[in-house]
């Protein structure tokens, strides 16, 4: 405030005077000197002629651009001063427009100083017309944008920094779920091998594509025409169980490898279960492991039940059964955990049948309260089937799980060994 | 989705925990939590009440191992009472019958436990 006077009274306009003095300092302030205004506005102002060529440019452009007013006036175009992406605009939208409209506003266009730096500025052009109407010069300001810049680019940096946050997290997902595939696969044989006299089948259904599945199987040799199997369950989902999974695995095969007697197997297994899982979460699995020696026309079979439900067998006679393992004790949770070996044999039509709990306690009913399919069902089910070669047996059981649908929430392994009733040297001979 | 209560009441032998519904992965969570929220004393029994369990699976099995574990760590000791019929079954496929002791009901489990820690005769 350079008036004395109060805002009140003023607008009052009490006082003799007052109201006059006011303005004429306002006048003096103002208007002292228009080319002073001109020259050194907070913005550049630029007149050229309809050809381009600059006919005035006032000081505040000139300092920013580093030109002399002799170097500039009458010498340069206003394209001279845009870098060559802003000539082009200008020759397809700015110049066009400008004839067209007759003014352009805020457009966005980037100055060349003469050291070459660059400076953003916003540009309103009009095109004064002379006393018969016609077009005789163009007014331009420019504004300076490189604040305005800035904040642009602020916002065009975190949004490149998003963008890359956000393709680094997709690569990371896409990298995860590979080797989650990878490892998902290593859990499971990747195909059965081919024994002598023996059809072997299994299936595996995963609950969740997203989950590592706890169960397991396998077929393996151990030297001397003798081979190894086991099929199992790890309580639990996901990378721990699928942990336990592996542990389990390796154990079976190279504890078999030593003494492939399953009772001695599967305490082996318990060993190595309890003695890493001890403390903290109970980590442990229902396994059966079995070992199939050639004798006469079949095999023989001694096989152990870990807490597992029991194995199916179908014979050649169209029969089938439970082969129970009562008292066997699921592996891993105890020091010394009981193990229940049994013995039989597979002759010419014969198959056993190896399966985990998500077949048997699969929903039938609807709702909550819903009847599980259960070992009844499944004991009539093979009778139905049997005699049953192994690839048929999957098949049939394969379809049994595929009508459950969302009863079926749960992994689910089976396994099939079974004697062809022709075998193949019977066949040829 | 399946479905659990569990009701938890004190008895003079210890914290007795009673389970109606189904035990499965949905809802075996829920055995855990409650597990953890009883109070434990050294030479007390947790007893779980399975009279009105309808259904157990894997998940179930490992809740009971999970409090086998708790209580031994505490110095306690863990019972089941009233397994029906069809739970007994699965027990026994997994072997749990040979660890843990059953009893008829948590009254019996509770007479059971008083008399192993005051047996007859110094």
């Amino acid at each position: 405030m350079t008036c004395g006077t109060g805002h009140g009274r003023e607008s009052a306009g009490s006082g003799p005077g007052s109201g006059v003095s006011l303005e004429a300092s306002f006048s003096a302030l103002l208007e002292d000197d228009i080319d002073d205004l001109y020259e050194n506005a907070p913005c550049g102002y630029l007149s050229t002629l309809l050809d381009g060529q600059i006919a005035k440019a006032n000081t505040t452009l000139l300092t920013w651009l580093g030109y002399r007013r002799e170097e500039m006036v009458g010498r340069m175009r206003f394209t001279d001063l845009l870098t060559v992406g802003g000539k082009l605009y200008h020759e397809t939208h700015f110049g066009p427009l400008l004839r067209m409209q007759g003014g352009v506003r805020g457009i966005a266009l980037e100055l060349k100083a003469a050291d070459g730096t660059r400076l953003p500025v916003l540009v309103t052009s009009t095109v004064k017309a002379g006393a018969d109407g016609e077009p005789q010069l163009v007014r331009t300001t420019l504004v300076d944008a490189r604040d305005r810049r800035a904040y642009e680019q602020e916002l065009l940096r975190g949004r490149q920094e998003a963008e890359a946050a956000r393709e680094q997290a997709e690569r990371d997902r896409a990298r995860l779920q590979s080797v989650l595939a990878t490892l998902q696969q290593s859990l499971l044989p990747p195909s059965l091998p081919v024994v002598p006299g023996l059809e072997a089948a299994a299936h595996y259904h995963t609950a969740s594509p997203d989950h590592l599945g706890g169960d397991f199987y396998d077929l393996f040799t151990l030297g001397n025409g003798r081979w190894g199997f086991f099929l199992g369950d790890v309580c639990g989902k996901g990378p721990e169980a699928a942990a336990v999974t592996s542990l389990t695995r390796y154990t079976l095969r190279a504890a078999a490898l030593h003494d492939a007697d399953p009772v001695t197997v599967l305490g082996i297994l318990n060993t190595a279960l309890h003695e890493k899982y001890a403390s903290g979460d109970a980590r442990y699995c229902t396994v059966i492991f079995g070992t199939l020696t050639p004798r006469d026309d079949g095999f023989a079979v001694s096989l152990a039940s870990g807490g597992h439900p029991p194995v199916l067998v179908t014979r050649a006679d169209g029969t089938a059964r439970y082969l129970p393992t009562p008292g066997g004790c699921l592996v891993g949770a105890l020091p010394d955990a009981p193990f229940t070996a049994v013995t039989t044999t597979l002759a010419p039509g014969d198959t056993l049948l190896l399966y985990t709990d998500g077949l048997t306690e699969a929903r039938i009913g609807t709702g909550s309260g819903g009847e599980r399919y259960g070992d009844d069902a499944l004991l009539d089910f093979a009778a139905r089937l049997s005699p049953v070669t192994p690839g048929a047996a999957i098949t049939a059981v394969t379809e049994l799980l595929r009508g459950f649908g969302d009863g079926l929430d749960d992994d689910t392994a089976v396994l099939c060994l079974g004697v062809p009733s022709v075998t193949p040297i019977e066949e040829s001979s | 989705m399946s479905d659990l209560h569990i009701t938890t009441h004190a008895t003079p032998a210890g914290p007795a925990l009673a389970l109606r519904g189904e035990l499965d992965h949905h809802s075996a969570p829920l055995l855990r939590e409650a597990i953890d929220r009883v109070t434990l004393h050294a030479d007390e029994q947790m007893v779980l009440d399975l009279s009105g369990l309808t259904f157990c699976d894997s998940s179930g099995i490992t809740a009971f191992i999970v409090a086998r574990n708790r209580t031994l760590e505490s110095g306690a000791a863990i019972a089941l009472a009233g397994t029906p019929p069809h739970i007994l079954r699965v027990l026994r496929i997994v072997g749990l019958d040979q660890i843990f002791p059953l009893h008829p009901d948590t009254g019996t489990a509770a007479a059971v436990w008083a008399q192993t820690r005051n047996p007859v005769g110094p």
